[in-house]
């Protein structure tokens, strides 16, 4: 029940919102149901394609091939790389985060993984066409010529503010001391309640786990990093 | 659909059947893992698109152009990064409402920043991105991005 409130809270707070515009002017629901429409159509042609190369990738690139490309050590190559992934990627940026969610958990370093998410949102070579067209060639050129660099530094700096670990931990951040270790657990799996593990999601996952039932490395989607901490976690209540 | 979008779909759908050549199991377990991480989004980023959509309507065009058009160029460069941040619009709208934005008197640097963090920084999309990496790598990433969205915009003034 809470995980359902939680995963539908934005709709229902939209079918409240409509209903009053609805009540108030047909028009702009009208209006605004056409833009959202078109919104739908967008996810529902990428986001599919997206989560099944997101998965592939967890299932079949080895660690060490995401490591050397765009790892810590990948140096200038990693990030020319990671601009690439981004600039020949489709759809709107929340589509990147699948796939630079899984790149990271892969060993792609924080920086690179910030550098594919940016550039998967402004470089785009049809986007720079359409900009040209109405914008004139020189405005996109020039802002072309400062936001790529940009986006090396947005990623070198976030390297200042986060760690890898951190992200990757973030998770156990969200909980607090007093959380019974079933939550704990639970918040250091990935999260995507994708049931490929067996069970109905993270939580009902973390709980099998306690119980001996499931072993450490029983989730799909998380990194060997989050595996040997859950097996840490595991064996710190025995 | 555009060619990108094909190519994405194409390759997703090469790879698959390449892994199921290969390996039938896995990518059995792969369908699965990616069927349960849509069906867990999808609500929330349709919720979130259908208040963008609804927000959109709401505010008429006139409103961005009189902010990214004022009588400060600094001050619309910042409210146009603004508009950007709170705002998704697909390309194929950005760039022509863009483009008329300049011809009614926006400033140059202004529109800059606007498309800039429109694309770049997501304020809309915030609680997908915290779904996938926390709050402190949300709140790191979207806030550089917004300060160098500033700095192209304000770069791109001086060159243009």
């Amino acid at each position: 029940m809470k995980k359902w409130l939680k995963q539908n809270r934005f709709i229902a707070v939209a079918a409240a919102c409509y209903l009053v515009t609805f009540a108030y002017s047909r028009e702009v629901f009208w209006r605004a149901a056409h833009t959202t429409w078109g919104y739908i159509i967008e996810m529902l042609q990428v986001m599919p394609a997206v989560f099944v190369v997101a998965s592939l990738v967890t299932v079949w690139v080895p660690r060490e091939v995401i490591m050397r490309n765009f790892g810590g050590q990948s140096g200038l190559k990693g990030k020319l790389a990671s601009i690439l992934v981004g600039s020949i990627s489709a759809g709107p940026i929340y589509a990147a985060f699948p796939i630079a969610q899984s790149l990271l958990h892969k060993g792609a370093s924080l920086s690179n993984v910030v550098i594919i998410i940016s550039a998967w949102a402004v470089v785009k070579l049809p986007m720079l066409i359409v900009e040209s067209r109405f914008l004139g060639i020189q405005f996109a050129a020039v802002r072309y010529a400062f936001t790529v660099p940009a986006l090396l530094v947005i990623g070198a700096l976030t390297h200042g503010f986060l760690t890898r670990d951190e992200v990757l931990g973030d998770a156990a951040v969200k909980v607090g001391e007093d959380l019974s270790e079933e939550e704990r657990i639970a918040g250091v799996l990935p999260g995507y309640d994708c049931g490929a593990c067996g069970y109905s999601g993270c939580e009902e996952c973390a709980f099998a786990m306690l119980r001996g039932e499931a072993d450490a490395s029983a989730c799909t989607v998380a990194c060997e990093q989050t595996d040997s901490a859950l097996r840490d976690m595991l064996d710190a209540q025995q | 659909m555009n060619l990108s979008t094909w190519l994405l779909i194409g390759g997703a759908a090469a790879a698959l059947i390449w892994s199921f050549v290969r390996d039938r199991q896995k990518t059995k377990k792969s369908i699965g893992t990616a069927r349960g991480m849509f069906f867990n989004i999808a609500g929330e980023i349709t919720g979130i698109l259908a208040l963008i959509g609804l927000f959109l309507a709401l505010v008429p065009e006139e409103v961005i152009r009189n902010l990214l058009g004022g009588s400060s160029l600094f001050l619309s460069t910042v409210y146009g990064a603004a508009v950007g941040t709170v705002t998704i619009l697909p390309a194929f709208v950005a760039f022509p409402l863009a483009g008329s934005l300049v011809e009614r008197g926006a400033h140059l640097t202004a529109v800059a920043a606007f498309i800039t963090t429109l694309t770049m920084v997501g304020f809309a999309t915030l609680p997908i991105e915290i779904e996938h990496f926390g709050a402190k790598f949300a709140a790191v990433r979207n806030l550089l991005s917004f300060a160098a969205a500033l700095l192209v915009a304000l770069g791109l003034g001086v060159f243009l």
